[in-house]
């Protein structure tokens, strides 16, 4: 029987546990890294077929990932099975979760858009009074910031505002195709800047922990790795209070287990960890663990037409690209009926048309899909939720997963701040699109559930005083020195922005904090 | 490569392996002493009446290109009624007629498919279906006295036009009839566009089959998934 006790036990394989183990065994620690999935080998697990030959008709199959609006039945089996991992809300307050085990988590699919935070955000509070200023600023991530983007390969552009702070760029010189020129035109006068994405070009197309982070932790000879174990809870020295190890669940056996460890990194994604901890019935003596759950607004936005590209006049020159509208609202000026704001993402396609963008059916249909082939332009919000006691989670007693481990109840809605902002930057989008010439076919003013931009964040935020918030501004509780959580849970505003690459910065914070601190004897 | 060629190929690994630590076939060394007889190597069981796995591994793949049943087979529906299933062909018809060499609905057994595909869904959704091909046939009568099975291609313009809005992904019209007839809409045309009927059309017209991507298998699948039929073996939290 193994009677060993590991030093760091990371829990989560994905950009936050991937960049923990890579810190921490460059600088000699040796860490064991425990995921909940299995090991997907695109090789062994896919292979090229027509919708036709799938079970469900390239239909997603009924009942399996009703709240992954984002999946089709290709890439269905890539995400968390809602029979297997259930979780639970109020009907009248629906909630995506949008979960992937497999090894290396969300890393594996993400959209690779690449922002940093601003003192907007860091410091909103003493910008407009609501919330709470985070326990750092900009000025204290950046330099970590910039080694993230170094090694994440972040193609962008620098644009020199302060609301949408440059970093350490892989420069963009490319130059927008019409259609974005078109709109910046007019976006220009009312001074709504229209700036180039920012992405992370990653190795070889992917910017995943399994290729950008991992590799180094493994290839240190520290990093050893158990896929296919769900951890159920933690266990506690009760002489000390600290955390010592972790009991968990073979993921196909249901064997039970347990590991000894001197500190633990959970990594698991804003939700998990939080449920792992709430579950655990640790680290919780401020009371806001689980509260304050942001996400950001997605899904209102329009579909229009540039009609100069209808008939098969779509050129390079005009059409396909991307642009990013970053936060225009309550920064110099003050909106009417929100506070914050959002940034709209504008694309354009060369290709089919969405069918429902036209009430039409039959051959009229096909003649405007036809007609309208290549002439596409749509935009979306990706919205500031703000941060309230009021949306939480908590552990519902009443219902289990798979293993046993009691599911998370999810308690969250949007109010008018939200649907205002919604409706602006839908208003704002009109006015853009007909300013330039382009014809509006649909448009949405409703956002889509809470959750489902799969940017959950702040059910552990970071702060100053132990009363008030889970962690510290390094990531670590304030209750028990030796458990550092790395992942969104400790976000205390989100922002408009992805929060990817300040995730992965903040671990990379945190991590190097903590390595210090077990070199003093500290931890 | 395919998946199917992996799987293969992992056999064959393993058979190599297999075959040289376990069933001795591999020669051995000159200076190695003889391999002892299979059956001393084997628990005490039963034996198989031969070597359970022999052969596989060197056999030929078989020439065979899967056939999907739709080609050779009708689905046979039995979760809309008669009634609603017929409303249901007339209405794919209409939105999804034959067009440029493309079969229509009819042809793509789309109706079929989706009295299947319906039939296996949330209850919300079913009961969408079921009252929404319930009121076409009501109106139909009301206004043309015949089942909406019945209606001709202007009649049925007149009962749906007014229902068609222009709407974005996952925000399908909010009353609950428009609700129905444009996501009926677009599952009529998904479920055709997909159809194997589209596909072999296309090809023909020697274009791609439309919607072919990279499926995903299930990976590393726990087959007690189902948290519902989960017996907790452990403690819970103390």
């Amino acid at each position: 029987m193994a009677d060993e006790k590991v030093d760091v036990l990371i829990i989560g394989s994905g950009h936050s546990g991937g960049m923990a183990a890579k810190v921490l065994t460059e600088k000699g620690i040796s860490c064991l890294m425990l995921n909940a999935g299995p090991v997907a080998d695109i090789h062994r697990d896919t292979e090229v077929r027509p919708a036709y030959s799938l079970p469900f008709r390239g239909f997603k199959p009924p009942g399996q990932i009703p709240h992954v609006f984002q999946a089709d039945e290709f890439d269905t089996n890539t995400w968390v099975d809602e029979k297997e991992v259930p979780y639970t809300y109020a009907p009248q307050n629906p909630y995506n979760w949008v979960r992937v085990r497999l090894f290396g988590g969300r890393s594996l699919f993400w959209s690779r858009a690449s922002f940093r935070l601003s003192d907007y955000e860091f410091k909103a509070k003493s910008h407009d009074g609501y919330g709470d200023d985070w326990p750092i600023s900009l000025a204290d991530l950046d330099p970590y910031y910039s080694r993230v983007e170094a090694i994440f390969r972040v193609r962008g552009q620098a644009n020199g505002l302060p609301q949408f702070p440059d970093g350490n760029f892989v420069a963009d010189t490319s130059p927008f195709p019409g259609c974005i020129q078109r709109l910046s035109g007019v976006a220009k006068p009312r001074n709504i800047p229209v700036c180039k994405q920012r992405t992370s070009l990653g190795v070889n197309g992917l910017a995943s922990s399994v290729n950008l982070l991992l590799p180094d932790a493994f290839a240190t000879g520290k990093l050893r790795a158990i896929p296919n174990v769900v951890v159920r809870e933690l266990s506690v020295d009760r002489n000390t209070g600290l955390v010592n190890g972790a009991h968990f669940v073979d993921r196909l056996s249901r064997r039970e287990m347990s590991v000894k460890a001197r500190v633990v990194v959970l990594a698991a994604g804003t939700l998990e960890s939080t449920r792992l901890l709430l579950n655990s019935r640790l680290a919780d003596s401020s009371g806001v663990m689980g509260h304050y759950l942001i996400d950001q607004i997605y899904g209102a936005g329009i579909v229009c037409s540039v009609p100069e590209a209808r008939d098969g006049k779509a050129t390079k020159e005009l059409m396909g690209g991307s642009a990013i509208l970053p936060r225009f609202r309550n920064i110099d000026t003050k909106a009417r009926n929100f506070i914050r704001g959002y940034a709209v993402n504008v694309w354009s396609s060369r290709g089919d048309m969405d069918p429902r963008s036209f009430a039409a059916y039959g051959a009229e249909l096909q003649k405007k899909m036809e007609s309208y082939h290549g002439s596409g332009l749509s935009t979306n919000i990706m919205g500031e939720v703000l941060a309230r006691y009021e949306n939480h989670v908590r552990i519902d007693s009443e219902v289990v997963d798979a293993w046993g481990i009691p599911a998370l109840r999810v308690e969250t809605k949007y109010t008018d701040n939200e649907f205002n902002m919604a409706r602006d930057s839908v208003d704002t989008a009109i006015e853009l699109a007909e300013a330039a010439g382009f014809e509006v076919l649909a448009k949405n003013y409703e956002p889509n559930p809470p959750g489902y931009s799969i940017h959950e964040l702040g059910t552990c935020r970071m702060g100053n005083d132990p009363k008030t918030s889970v962690l510290n501004k390094w990531s670590r509780s304030h209750d028990i020195k030796n458990l550092v959580v790395v992942d969104g849970s400790s976000f205390v505003s989100g922002g408009w922005q992805n929060p990817t690459m300040t995730i992965v910065a903040l671990a990379m914070r945190a991590s190097e904090h903590l390595a210090d601190e077990m070199r003093q004897g500290n931890v | 490569m395919k998946r199917r060629d992996f799987v293969k190929a992992m056999m064959a690994a393993s058979a190599s392996v297999s075959a040289r630590t376990v069933l001795g076939q591999q020669a051995p060394p000159a200076q190695a002493p003889p391999v002892a007889p299979v059956s001393t190597a084997l628990p005490a069981v039963a034996p198989a009446p031969v070597p359970w796995m022999e052969g596989l591994m060197q056999m030929k793949p078989l020439p065979l290109s899967p056939l999907s049943p739709d080609t050779v087979a009708e689905t046979n529906a039995h979760f809309f009624s008669d009634r609603q299933l017929a409303a249901l062909r007339r209405l794919s018809e209409i939105f999804m007629p034959p067009y440029q060499g493309h079969p229509g609905a009819a042809e793509a057994g789309t109706a079929e498919f989706l009295d299947f595909l319906i039939g296996v869904s949330p209850a919300d959704r079913q009961k969408m279906y079921q009252t929404g091909l319930d009121r076409l046939d009501t109106e139909a009568a009301e206004h043309f006295g015949v089942s909406f099975a019945a209606v001709n291609a202007e009649q049925a313009d007149q009962l749906l036009r007014p229902w068609l809005r222009t709407w974005m992904s996952d925000h399908p019209p909010t009353e609950p009839y428009a609700d129905f007839i444009n996501i009926a809409h677009s599952d009529i045309r998904a479920a055709t566009v997909n159809s194997q009927a589209w596909s072999d059309a296309a090809r023909v017209a020697g274009k791609e089959a439309p919607n072919t991507d990279l499926y995903w298998y299930p990976v590393d699948p726990d087959l007690r998934r189902n948290a519902s039929q989960c017996v907790t073996p452990g403690r819970r939290p103390s």
